[in-house]
């Protein structure tokens, strides 16, 4: 019985940190800005791209060291187009209605799949898991892949940072009081719009880091963007719109009802995950955990 | 609001354009190449779609992003029933995938109207889409992934002669003639009673309430109007592209309309169908490029949302005005 529901349950913890990874940025900047940004799988993608180019082209980067420094350096750089989004199109979207920052981002999608078109071309290419990662371990009679493992330590990592951030430091009190009522903010002297800048660079950070961390995992191509938006769309929304610790919740939630789904009624895999976000939509649109948190 | 409350009009100018867009439409086979026909074929089904989708969009501000489910919903239904009854007249295969929107659409609406709203509306919509999609790449009738192929194009029977639409170019004269209809006949929809009440409802709902008016119920026979003409242009769509594959249902396909009310203006009603028509324009125009296309449309649709918020009909009323005012000067 038990050696029935442990793979399936490791599958379904995988795909939860990894839509979680991709998900955390986009959480944080709805809870801060209010925009549902369409183009964060689009970062995420290019930050994949990025990781592959720099582990392809530059010599002794097999190491885990290695491929968790460049995962580092992508957060970086993704962060810093994050900057230039915020200054060029999120500063206008203040304020207008969500059907238009909606297909504003969703623009930057197209941006980004044509980037990585003009780039990197339209094959699938793919990059092998760092030494260390690619192997696999027995626990008891399971068969568990390393990286398996690491992407499950990954996303908990991820959240515990972001959570740590956002409740226990004097930075995180300044993002959530901007959240909850910026006007107010502004009168008690905080720079409002230097946070929201700040929002906007750390969910691209993250979306970098996401791309970084996950890049052995799937064949890249320009697809990617689009397919990981929209797990990580349900995520949020079930979890609470702007909620990390929601969308974390949401994110185990739904990899375990989508993985013990695919089991039982194999012949249609991927079901129930739309299933159980839009039963939970209905019956609690107001997602897990509202509010920021 | 993103719209306008009261758009200003083009006067005897609009009805002017329209015909001259149909009579190129209608004699395009006369002077463009094949392929151009075919693309064209296909524009017409879209205008046909946005102008449906904006029925919802324009008129209630809600952004369902499950539309295409509809759209594969009448192509699907349509093509399977005339797979499944060669002998069926075509009329009634279209009114079958039309039906079959309709009983989708309405269970839609029905869910998704009640509780959610918004952002909301617009995850909702799109989580139902992608059940759609899903369950359509995995039906062995559907042909899985793969879709359908060899759709046949009909035989019209109209009892004294028939009209076989697969000889030359006599399915895209039929497009024209049925985008047209559809379109009057949306036309009419969106300047009459439920136009109306919607567009109010838009500006004052509680006002609208207060007047004994049930918002909800107004709300949900847009979305089902709007989502049987989706299907209808889908179930149009089947016999002209010949093959249907699941990428119909996508989420992607669900973008296009919005695409297309946001380029050419969704407080006008024929704001999608320029938007459509420019889009197709800039897709051909980039077709031969890498990644090309998506950096062009792209970066049109991010200028037109930044700097045009009325799109490109709306930019155009405002400019028109300018001039009109300068001109009494």
């Amino acid at each position: 019985m038990l050696s029935e529901v442990l793979p399936t349950a490791l599958n379904g913890l995988v795909w939860a940190m990894s839509v979680f990874l991709v998900a955390s940025g986009l959480t944080l900047i709805f809870g801060i800005l209010h925009i549902l940004n369409f183009s964060h799988g689009g970062f995420v993608m290019i930050g994949a791209y990025l990781a592959f180019t720099v582990t392809n082209r530059v010599p002794g980067t097999a190491s885990v060291a290695a491929f968790l420094g460049i995962a580092v350096a992508c957060a970086a750089a993704v962060g810093a187009m994050g900057l230039v989004v915020d200054r060029v199109v999120f500063r206008r979207l203040k304020g207008v209605d969500d059907s238009y920052s909606l297909v504003a981002t969703y623009a930057l999608l197209l941006l980004c799949e044509g980037a990585v078109k003009s780039g990197w071309g339209g094959n699938f290419l793919s990059m092998s898991p760092p030494e260390g990662l690619g192997g696999a371990l027995f626990v008891g009679d399971l068969f568990v892949p390393s990286y398996a493992l690491f992407v499950i330590a990954a996303g908990v990592a991820v959240y515990l940072a972001l959570d740590l951030w956002l409740h226990r430091t004097a930075s995180g009190r300044i993002l959530k009081s901007v959240a909850l009522d910026p006007w107010m903010a502004s009168l008690l002297g905080i720079n409002v719009t230097a946070i929201f800048t700040v929002a906007v660079v750390a969910g691209f950070a993250l979306a970098g880091l996401a791309g970084g961390l996950l890049a052995p995992n799937q064949s890249l191509s320009p697809a990617l963007g689009g397919t990981y938006i929209i797990q990580a769309f349900g995520v949020i929304i079930v979890g609470g719109i702007g909620n990390v610790r929601g969308a974390f919740l949401a994110a185990v939630l739904l990899g375990l009802v989508d993985a013990f789904g695919t089991v039982y009624v194999p012949e249609f895999p991927g079901i129930f995950f739309f299933v159980a976000v839009a039963v939970i939509i209905l019956f609690r649109p107001q997602g897990l955990l509202s509010g920021i948190r | 609001m993103p719209h306008p409350p009261q758009s200003r009009s083009f006067g005897v100018l609009t009805p002017l354009v329209a015909g001259l867009v149909l009579a190129a439409f209608a004699t395009l086979p006369f002077w463009a190449e094949k392929g151009l026909v075919f693309l064209a074929g296909i524009v017409l089904v879209q205008i046909v779609f946005a102008l449906s989708f904006n029925l919802m969009f324009g008129l209630t501000g809600l952004v369902s992003f499950g539309q295409a489910a509809f759209f594969a919903a009448g192509a699907y239904a349509s093509a399977w029933m005339a797979r499944s009854a060669p002998g069926l007249p075509f009329i009634l295969s279209i009114a079958f995938g039309a039906a079959v929107g309709a009983a989708l659409s309405f269970l839609i609406g029905l869910v998704a109207l009640r509780r959610a709203s918004g952002i909301y509306f617009a995850i909702l919509t799109l989580a139902l889409g992608q059940l759609i999609y899903t369950v359509i790449g995995k039906t062995t009738a559907l042909g899985r992934e793969d879709g359908l192929i060899g759709i046949a194009r009909p035989v019209l029977d109209f009892g004294l002669f028939r009209v076989d639409l697969a000889t030359g170019d006599r399915y895209y004269f039929l497009l024209v003639v049925a985008a047209a209809i559809i379109s009057g006949a949306l036309w009419w929809v969106w300047h009459g009673s439920l136009g109306r009440i919607l567009a109010a409802i838009r500006q004052e709902p509680e006002r609208v309430r207060f007047l004994g008016v049930d918002v909800r119920r107004h709300r949900e026979n847009a979305f089902l109007i709007s989502g049987t003409m989706t299907a209808l242009a889908g179930a149009l769509m089947a016999p002209w592209s010949q093959i249907i594959t699941p990428m119909i249902a996508h989420w992607s396909y669900s973008a296009l309309p919005i695409l297309f009310c946001l380029l050419g203006g969704s407080a006008r009603f024929w704001g999608p169908a320029v938007g459509a028509i420019v889009f197709a324009g800039l897709e051909h125009g980039t077709r031969n490029m890498t990644g090309m296309a998506e950096l062009v449309v792209g970066g049109a649709l991010l200028l037109v949302v930044l700097a045009m918020p009325g799109g490109i009909l709306g930019t155009l009323a405002r400019l028109s005005g300018r001039l009109a005012r300068e001109g009494a000067r």
